[in-house]
């Protein structure tokens, strides 16, 4: 558990600073388990903050989705940079962002917490489908404690987890300015078993199993406005001249564009798990990201989002790179 | 409005002599999803639910919708479309979700009569099902309406144990019944308490309240509020507010052509998008996502409300249920009345 003092103060600290605009973290949300993104501009706002086994959204989107609308004849532009909370993976994705020129370093202040993971929220829903009044939810060596209709029910952690959170190989933000507690240590091993099930299936199969997913798509695009790493000014799916998705909404173009979109993310995305949660149809995209995250680390033995150094997969080249794979 | 019962055990029957005239649209499942779809069998139906994912609207408002085809090129021409006259039933449909049939009706059925949607929704009768267990974001009753309101269906079923409580509303309802009036008995003294006691019992459930009085005319003073601001800088603009609103009704016209043929389409299209305002020039009168997110809530409380009988939101709850960021509209209205002049 995270001590909320202990975080509340580095959020007080950072928006102190005069070098800093605002800091993002989390607040209670409206309603059942619901948390939201809360933005301090000041110490006292820092003082909503919370970090709990809900707070699942990943606030790496939003220095990149910081809308810079054209200054007044003495408007200076506000270059100070945003304080972020961040777990593991929201950290991995800053990582991802600063290597690809996204963001520098300098730009965000990092308030980091070792994350023994967060709770899928479509999991808890299911569980307790009409509840209104907050749930209270902590957590216990390996399950969770949860208040509900002022009742605790104790549950087994990975019954709740993400599926990306139950296996995760780095719960410490790899780079942070202040950390919230002790880092973890993890002797957890991605095993993949989702994608080894799919991999195990025949080429029929699998396209059978997507397009079942696909078609239900109804390509609102919060999978990509949810990721930290579709930061694109213009999506590819936005623009009309030349035209590379349709607009219309079929399995066809569904297909293209839940293709394209983990395609573009290959070597890039931390697996954080954000486009699965926020899409609307509950389709699996985690798997998908998931399948080229393992084909990559077979491939090239890289790992998105880990070192600040490191450069880009896709920005890299050795003449001995496998291209087996080439037709 | 007469009532009469149908026994549980008789609804595929009924739904077999429907189908035998009608389109019939019912609920589905899949996994988690209810979905509204053209049944071919009763067993296809599935009425375990609170309400369905994507709203019907989806029927009458196709989110892809074929308005003309047309051959390209110098000897091209205009194929015009055919519009259907199938007539169609949508089973089971929640009172909200039908009240969302009349609010966009003021926007189809107004200066220009938009004929496929107009065509598909004279050729419709709604059968609503009474919503029993309504889910933790619903709030119906803030606009005055209730989880068993007949008003916006033509025939309402409310679940009152063995039986539907069947109470046929309009003129297209009644026909419909009496033709298959075999299938019905009259209803009790008795039937009637269940469903009023099925009525109270599923308002009593309802826990989440939205406040209207004096929200549009607030609406007039807070147009350049910092709460706009606010609620902007979390919200990631998305469409899934609006995709899975039953009231959003805004779309896109495009061509979509090979060399050989091509159709002008019509496409479910968001407010929230910064592309939805882009004019040709570059020029975006809704340039950030400020404008847009305030766009929105405008749109429902004051303009919708100013220009018709209805707020262009029906309290389905979807919006809150499905934001990635819990921007809560219950909450969003609050806040507009909390904010000072």
């Amino acid at each position: 558990m995270v001590n909320q003092e202990q975080l509340v103060d580095a959020v007080k600290k950072t928006v102190s600073r005069e070098d800093v605009k605002y800091v993002v973290g989390y607040e209670k949300g409206t309603y059942g388990c619901e948390v939201t993104p809360s933005f301090a501009h000041s110490s006292e706002e820092a003082e909503k903050f919370i970090f709990t086994p809900l707070c699942v959204h990943n606030l790496a989107i939003y220095p990149k989705l910081e809308e810079k609308l054209p200054l007044g004849r003495d408007e200076k532009e506000d270059t100070r940079k945003i304080g972020l909370v961040v777990k593991g993976c929201d950290s991995r994705a800053v990582v991802q962002i600063i290597q690809e020129k996204g963001l520098k370093r300098e730009d965000v202040v990092l308030i980091g917490i070792p994350c023994t993971g967060v709770v899928n929220p479509k999991k808890l829903k299911s569980r307790y489908p009409n509840y209104a009044e907050i749930v209270e939810i902590e957590e216990k060596d390996s399950s969770f404690s949860i208040k509900f209709n002022e009742e605790n029910h104790t549950i087994p952690k990975e019954e709740l987890l993400f599926d990306a959170c139950i296996n995760c190989e780095y719960p410490n933000p790899p780079i942070y300015d202040i950390l919230i507690g002790e880092e973890i240590k993890s002797t957890n091993k991605e095993t993949y078993e989702k994608v080894k099930v799919v991999e195990s299936k025949s080429q029929k199969e699998k396209w059978a199993y997507w397009e079942e997913h696909f078609q239900r798509c109804i390509r609102c695009y919060a999978c990509r406005d949810a990721c930290p790493l579709c930061y694109c000014k213009e999506c590819m799916v936005d623009q009309l001249d030349p035209r590379w998705v349709r607009r219309s909404v079929n399995l066809s173009e569904n297909t293209a564009w839940n293709i394209m979109r983990a395609l573009h993310l290959a070597g890039r995305c931390v697996g954080c798990s954000e486009c699965e949660r926020v899409c609307p149809m509950d389709i699996p995209l985690t798997e998908l990201n998931k399948k080229l995250e393992k084909n990559i680390m077979e491939i090239y033995d890289y790992i998105p989002g880990i070192s600040e150094e490191a450069k880009p997969l896709l920005g890299t080249f050795k003449p001995d790179d496998p291209e087996e794979f080439i037709l | 409005m007469d009532s009469f019962v149908l026994l549980k055990k008789t609804l595929p029957t009924f739904i077999e002599k429907l189908s035998d005239e009608y389109d019939v649209f019912a609920p589905t499942r899949k996994d988690n999803i209810f979905e509204y779809k053209l049944i071919s069998k009763p067993s296809d139906i599935n009425l375990d639910f609170v309400n369905s994912r994507l709203p019907p609207k989806s029927i009458l408002l196709q989110q892809t919708e074929t308005l003309f085809k047309f051959k390209p090129g110098r000897k091209g021409k205009i194929l015009p479309k055919e519009i259907s006259e199938d007539k169609k039933i949508i089973f089971a449909i929640r009172p909200c979700d039908a009240k969302s049939f009349s609010i966009l009706d003021t926007v189809f059925d107004s200066d220009f009569k938009d004929p496929l949607y107009l065509s598909k929704r004279e050729n419709s009768v709604l059968i609503g099902l009474s919503c029993n267990n309504p889910g933790v974001n619903c709030f119906c009753t803030s606009f005055g309406d209730s989880p068993t309101s007949s008003k916006f269906v033509d025939i309402l079923f409310t679940d009152i144990g063995e039986k539907f409580f069947v109470e046929t509303i309009s003129d297209k309802g009644k026909k419909l019944v009496e033709k298959i009036t075999d299938l019905f008995e009259k209803a009790t003294e008795e039937d009637k308490n269940l469903k009023d006691s099925a009525e109270k019992e599923a308002i009593d459930t309802i826990k989440r309240n939205m406040k209207l009085e004096g929200v549009v005319e607030k609406l007039d003073e807070i147009f350049e509020s910092q709460l706009w601001h606010s609620i902007a800088m979390k919200c990631i603009g998305c469409g899934t507010c609006t995709f899975l609103c039953p009231t959003c009704h805004c779309f896109d016209m495009q061509d979509e052509a090979t060399l050989k043929e091509g159709a002008r389409i019509r496409v479910w299209d968001s407010c929230m998008y910064s592309e939805y305002t882009m004019h040709a020039s570059g020029h975006n009168p809704r340039p950030a996502r400020m404008n847009r997110v305030r766009n929105r809530v405008y749109h429902k409380f004051s303009y919708f409300p100013k220009n018709s009988e209805y707020t262009a939101c029906t309290g389905c709850g979807r919006c809150i249920e499905f934001c990635p960021v819990n921007i809560d509209i219950i909450d969003v209205i609050a806040k507009v009345r909390e904010v000072k002049v």
